[in-house]
């Protein structure tokens, strides 16, 4: 009976990663041919996917690597790159309280941008660990499977398609956005004045630094004036 | 394999891995007051707010009617408590429309 749940639970979490599939096989062709454009084998190309897993950064590194950075300078702004997802994965990991350790571990690595929002604005009942382990398995093969497609075959997809798919992560975060907005105006305007100010910091400062700066002091500021009722996060997948 | 691009990719995978791991090897062992964790449940909200804007202007940055059109698309179905998917496809479609018809 406990076996058929979790089943349940991680089909459940498999199902809501299905709209990053269709925003991570293009960005991940996308990074593949800049990979192999760089110089980077196949084999290099798809073990950084494998390894790192992390698209903003990938792109970032094979193209700091083509201008012939070093490799200090790559590793160090790929971490100045990721540095956000230590406020994701703290939201993430504050819902899986008592899972061990090696499940949390093992998890982490699946913490991206997408998975953090899909995850935390699903109901705390229905984003149980097996629902996250679920996302993050799709989540994960579908960066992997792009990569490996631009990897093989850089021509794989029409410009059209691939101009046109670059909208579906920005589509996806409004999506999970919206319901948690919808009845609550406070909410509503906490989100508007975190965009204007990201869009503002973001013309002075590096957009990474940017993005968590704007993400922890408009949400400490919402602390003093948002109200969150206990439905809020309502997603349905 | 290229040690030097071997190097690379371990240094990265370090880099990116340890900042997702601290908080599950920590978040046990921490206790939040109510204020702090009211802080963790708006992040997701403010985190997209950054992540939409203004990344969502240069979808295109030749185009900037690509970004809004698809932003607007995907939030009026959204609003319209549409499932997320029917949004990212939406939101696909009008810009595939859009590059069709607008050479």
């Amino acid at each position: 009976m406990k076996e058929t749940s979790l089943k349940k639970q991680f089909l459940y979490g498999a199902r809501a990663g299905i709209p990053v599939v269709l925003g991570y096989i293009p960005v991940g062709i996308a990074y593949a041919v800049m990979a192999r454009q760089a110089g980077f084998s196949i084999i290099e190309t798809c073990m950084m996917s494998l390894l790192v897993y992390a698209g903003a950064a990938e792109m970032m590194a094979v193209g700091m690597y083509a201008q012939g950075a070093s490799i200090i300078a790559m590793i160090l702004t790929t971490f100045i790159l990721n540095l956000r997802h230590i406020i994701m994965s703290t939201c993430v990991f504050n819902r899986m309280k008592s899972t061990r350790l090696g499940f949390r571990l093992l998890s982490a690595f699946g913490v991206t941008d997408e998975a953090f929002a899909i995850y935390t604005t699903v109901p705390e009942k229905q984003g149980t660990p097996a629902f996250f382990l679920g996302l993050i398995l799709v989540t994960y093969s579908s960066w992997n499977i792009g990569s490996l497609i631009g990897a093989l075959a850089s021509d794989f997809l029409p410009p059209l398609v691939t101009a046109s798919l670059g909208i579906a992560l920005y589509a996806m975060f409004i999506g999970l956005l919206m319901p948690g907005i919808r009845g609550n105006i406070r909410l509503g305007i906490l989100v508007i004045f975190t965009a204007v100010i990201n869009t503002v910091l973001s013309q002075f400062i590096p957009s990474s630094w940017a993005l968590i700066a704007s993400t922890l002091i408009c949400a400490a500021i919402g602390v003093f004036f948002v109200d969150l009722k206990d439905e809020e996060g309502g997603n349905e997948h | 394999m290229n040690i030097e691009i071997l190097l690379l990719i371990l240094g990265m995978t370090a880099v990116t891995y340890i900042p997702r791991a601290i908080p599950a090897v920590l978040i046990d062992k921490m206790k939040f007051g109510d204020k702090f964790e009211k802080f963790l449940k708006l992040i997701p909200y403010t985190a997209m707010a950054a992540l939409i804007f203004p990344g969502v202007f240069t979808t295109d940055p030749d185009r900037l009617y690509i970004g809004i059109s698809g932003a607007l698309t995907a939030g009026v179905l959204a609003w319209f408590k549409k499932p997320i998917i029917v949004c990212v496809l939406a939101a696909i479609g009008v810009n595939m429309v859009l590059y069709a018809v607008i050479p």
